[in-house]
């Protein structure tokens, strides 16, 4: 009696979530399937009564693509770097945070706030920081009348402005500004997993280590990190995965241009050229690139955890 | 290594922000440590043993008082220029290497001229695994190994870099029943056979007085007795200390000194001569009873434990402090179980007694 | 083995204590001005952000910059709002954000209820098939949830911006979990004693899982204030538009000749709220996050 109650209860309780994950989840992953394996496939054109053969036409041609490989370079350019200078830092700022006493709850507080902020919204501050604000010619680079902070402080200590930014602005300028911006909004997050973690490692081995007389350093890389090892992983596995899908700090920093205004685009990533198909209407396109985005995740993830199992002590 | 405790106290401050208190956690504690012995420090918990082992240690510093290793004064010495080896309660085993590399750690961090060859560590390693008898595990992780074993490898890591002085906090705590018994034989095997002088932590007073040389019984942080173990329990000096040591545990009566003859009620139980009239606390070994119908101590008889050689006797008595008392009687002595009372004449330096204020030993001549 | 170690003479063993404690105090300075060096770092662009926002725009384009505004100028702050339409992104985010909040702790819920207490056929297939589908990014949905909404005829509605992304998979879980610390004793009592499924989630489930409920709301929240992408998709019109998309929306330009002034106002306008949750919520944000490993 109470079994058979239960059925369709349970089915009852569930029904809401299953019913929008069919249509906002299930489907969504049958269709893109389908649509990448359409030729060309087109959201209007398929209204318009257009027929679409099976075929891998699309794949082809987004891998041919030359502002899909662009987007590829500059989406791993920003996440291999971003996501290993932040893993250093972050692991570096816990075990630090982790070993004083005072000021540590302030410190830790100042290290997570970057977290609850707007990537968009700081990106916009961080554009103004790098700008050169008197930037008179649109095109060239010829009357500057003063640099943003970013160029005031390296004055300060003798060194030259940099057009970093604006109009004219190198690649590795960009690069630069986007990786210093995604790292500082990466820290607060690793900061927290890695701190966390090095709070529930038993002091003991600490004690123990201290009465064998272990140096600094040696602690550091013999208990520390291995002990931490699962941490880590977890927080490079993750930023990896978040690092493929760079976009919104982009937005934020240079607008929906995705670059400086002579040469917009620049910067445009994976997901950044999958809604440029969307907005095209090609969607068979963007389903090609964003099955490819899952693919190229997927195996940074599978390469990551093995070589965790290697390495990784849990 | 002699080890000398100077004065040694340690206080905690208070936790609580708000009010002052500070916790004394050892008390002016002075001993010396004869070379080459096995000392238990023994107490309840919260008694300050473990804070004494951590100053020895260097992991704690005490608030006055001195450390000396021999003649060297180590109180300022951090804990890796003490030469102590330290075996944790739950042995702190690096989960991450495998039994070899945790017992080869110590050494490595070993550096100049002191830093032995790597040839000399793994002889070194091994040797230390030998003597603990762990020398076929040396691959495994700990996690793969019994309690046992990974208390094994705790002391061979706390032995392969030869310390002056070897640390045990609670060594057999996390044992079973079983393993304990036969660990702490191994213990006294291994410090027989290194000589180095070794404190041990516990809380077991049985623990405590089967395997060491010297027992010191603690309490809130002041130390109550230290002597042989024996020694201890034959002559405790006040009543925490009898109470703490013997298994069943002392038989405490309320009772009174008149004129050199020790009552418990109105029963003239034992001639005590030499100590002072008053208000006394009687403690009585289980094995200090006789079952003599004619003797001076009545007690109602509740039931008889047989435990092989020897039995058991549970009764009551109005004036125990506990609510039963028990006594060991060789078995050769039938008690009628039928009876309702049960009488027993004592044996004399099976009685102790104390002052009822200050629960100091009252001596008497036996 | 034999106990053979040197022993050291008093006056040596006190120069390396000496040395050592010279070593630790010299780490210590060194740990805490990296510390404090990186402190400030993070700091920082808040601090320029407001130190800015206060400032006229002839000192904002000083040559030599001013890191206190000589005359404190509150109007940037009035300006923004009015430029921006502040008012009107700030309600409708807090509407989408209120609105989404609230359903979607229902569906949670009720959901996860399910998984941890009720027995039916497929529970386990079903649970597992729900955890596959985090594993894909979002972006592979958002392509044909696109045709999906415009198909139902959504686009420009506060429907789309909410109900999409009513059921995240991921909080189910978080819940479950929770849940299943919950004694089943204690709904076999209920049950006994005739009380509904409803009114034994209210009374006891809910309020011994109200830690996990805080930060989900919270983490939803913040998911609303900081949506980008698929409002910028589908619901980008005055009416309906969020707050992000509005800021954005509102100063295409960054670089070059910009009201520099104006725009760092808007931006702190726009991050107060999330500054406020975070000094009066910081524990549940940071438990949330540090169990999900999402950014909200």
């Amino acid at each position: 009696m109470v079994e058979s109650k239960q059925q369709w209860k349970a089915w009852l309780y569930l029904s809401p979530a299953i019913v929008l994950l069919l249509v906002f989840t299930v489907w969504p992953i049958i269709n893109t399937v389908r649509m990448a394996f359409l030729e060309d496939y087109s959201g209007l054109e398929a209204i318009g009564g257009r027929v679409f053969t099976f075929g891998i036409g699309n794949f082809a041609k987004v891998i041919k693509y030359k502002s899909f490989l662009k987007c590829l370079k500059n989406t791993v350019l920003l996440c291999v770097p971003t996501v290993l200078v932040s893993s250093f830092l972050a692991l570096l700022i816990a075990v630090c945070l982790n070993s004083i006493k005072p000021l540590q709850k302030l410190l830790q507080t100042i290290f997570f706030l970057p977290y609850v902020t707007n990537s968009i919204a700081i990106g916009m501050v961080f554009a103004a920081m790098f700008n050169i604000v008197g930037n008179l010619g649109t095109k060239g680079h010829d009357i500057i009348v003063t640099a943003g902070i970013i160029n005031n402080i390296i004055e300060f200590f003798g060194g030259h402005a940099v057009n970093w930014i604006n109009a004219g602005s190198t690649y590795a300028a960009n690069m630069t500004v986007m990786i210093i911006y995604i790292v500082w909004n990466a820290l607060p997050f690793k900061i927290l997993i890695l701190l966390g973690g090095l709070q529930s490692i038993n002091k003991q081995y600490y004690d123990a280590a201290r009465v064998d007389g272990t140096s600094r350093t040696r602690i550091f890389s013999r208990i520390t990190v291995p002990l931490l090892s699962p941490m880590i992983a977890y927080v490079v596995i993750t930023g990896f995965i978040g690092g493929f899908k760079e976009y919104t700090s982009i937005v934020g920093i240079f607008g929906e241009s995705m670059g400086p205004v002579h040469d917009s685009g620049r910067l445009n990533t994976m997901v950044g050229f999958i809604y440029d198909s969307l907005s095209r209407n090609r969607q068979g396109r963007a389903s090609a690139a964003a099955l490819i985005l899952f693919v190229i995740i997927l195996i940074v993830t599978l390469i990551n955890l093995q070589v965790s199992k290697k390495k990784v002590h849990y | 290594m002699k080890v000398v405790l100077q004065n040694l106290t340690k206080i905690f401050p208070s936790r609580n922000k708000k009010s002052n208190e500070e916790v004394v956690a050892v008390n002016d504690f002075t001993f010396e440590i004869p070379d080459g012995k096995l000392i238990g420090l023994l107490g309840p918990s919260g008694c300050g043993k473990s804070t004494t082992l951590y100053m020895i240690c260097g992991l704690q510093k005490p608030t006055s008082g001195r450390i000396f290793f021999g003649d060297d004064d180590v109180t300022d010495l951090a804990p890796e220029n003490r030469g102590v080896g330290l075996v944790f309660q739950n042995y702190a085993l690096y989960p991450h290497m495998t039994v070899k590399q945790n017992i080869l750690f110590p050494l490595q961090n070993l550096r100049g001229a002191d830093k032995p060859t790597k040839e000399e560590m793994l002889e070194r390693a091994y040797s230390a695994a030998q003597l603990v008898q762990i020398d076929e595990l040396m691959d495994r992780k700990p996690s793969e190994l019994s309690g046992g074993q990974q208390q094994r490898v705790a002391i061979a890591r706390a032995l392969v870099k030869m310390p002056r002085v070897l640390l045990l906090d609670e060594p057999l705590s996390n044992l079973d029943a079983r393993l304990r018994l036969q660990t702490r034989e191994e213990i006294r095997r291994i410090q027989r056979e290194t000589q180095i002088t070794t404190v041990f932590v516990t809380h077991d007073q049985e623990e405590a007085m089967s395997i060491s040389d010297m027992i010191v019984v603690m309490k809130s942080g002041v130390v109550q007795q230290i002597g042989a173990p024996q020694e201890v329990y034959d002559d405790p000096k006040n009543l925490f200390v009898a109470k703490f040591l013997g298994t069943p545990p002392i038989n405490v009566f309320e009772g009174r000194v008149f004129e050199g003859i020790l009552y418990i009620g109105e029963e003239r139980i034992l001639s005590v001569p030499g100590a002072d009239d008053g208000e006394v606390y009687v403690g009585i070994r289980p094995e200090g009873f006789i079952l003599d119908d004619g003797g001076p101590l009545h007690c109602k008889l509740s039931s008889v434990e047989v435990m092989g050689r020897d039995v058991s006797v549970v009764s009551t008595n109005p004036f125990a402090v506990s609510p039963v008392i028990r006594s060991i009687i060789n078995a050769d002595n039938k008690v009628n179980t039928e009876s309702e009372t049960v009488s027993y004449s004592l044996k004399r330096h099976k009685v102790f007694i104390f002052d009822r204020e200050t629960e100091e030993r009252v001596y008497f001549e036996v | 083995m034999k106990n053979n170690t040197v022993t050291m003479h008093e006056r040596d063993m006190q120069k390396v204590s000496v040395n050592q404690r010279i070593g630790k105090i010299i780490a210590l300075v060194l740990v805490y001005a990296f510390l404090i060096f990186m402190a400030i770092a993070v700091l920082f662009p808040f601090y320029w952000m407001l130190n800015s926002s206060l400032k006229s725009l002839d000192e904002y384009r000083q040559s030599v910059p001013t890191f206190w505004p000589k005359k404190v100028l509150f109007s940037n702050y009035a300006t923004a709002f009015t430029k921006a339409n502040l008012g009107r992104l700030f309600m409708n985010t807090l509407y989408v954000g209120l609105v989404s909040t609230i359903l979607s702790l229902v569906i949670t819920v009720l959901s996860a209820f399910a998984f941890a207490r009720l027995e039916f056929k497929g529970k386990n297939v079903l649970f597992a098939a729900l955890l596959a589908t985090m594993m894909i990014p979002g972006e592979l949905f958002t392509i044909t949830n696109y045709i999906t909404v415009s198909n139902f005829g959504w686009k420009n509605t506060y429907t789309v911006l909410i109900v999409p992304f009513l059921v995240s998979v991921f909080y189910i879980y978080l819940l479950r979990q929770n849940f299943l610390q919950i004694p089943n004793e204690l709904y076999l009592a209920a049950k006994v004693d005739g009380t509904s499924d409803i009114k034994y989630l209210w009374k006891v489930m809910i309020p011994l899982s109200l830690p996990t409920l805080i930060s989900i709301t919270i983490l939803k929240m913040m998911g609303a204030w900081n949506s980008y992408i698929w409002p910028r998709l589908v619901a980008n019109d005055e009416a309906h538009q969020m707050i992000t998309n509005g800021l954005r929306n509102a100063f295409t330009e960054t670089t070059g000749d910009v009201n520099y002034p104006v725009q760092m106002a808007a931006v702190a306008i726009v991050s107060l709220p999330l500054f406020l949750v975070f000094v009066f919520l910081r524990k549940y944000i940071m438990k949330g996050v540090s169990r999900s490993g999402i950014k909200g």
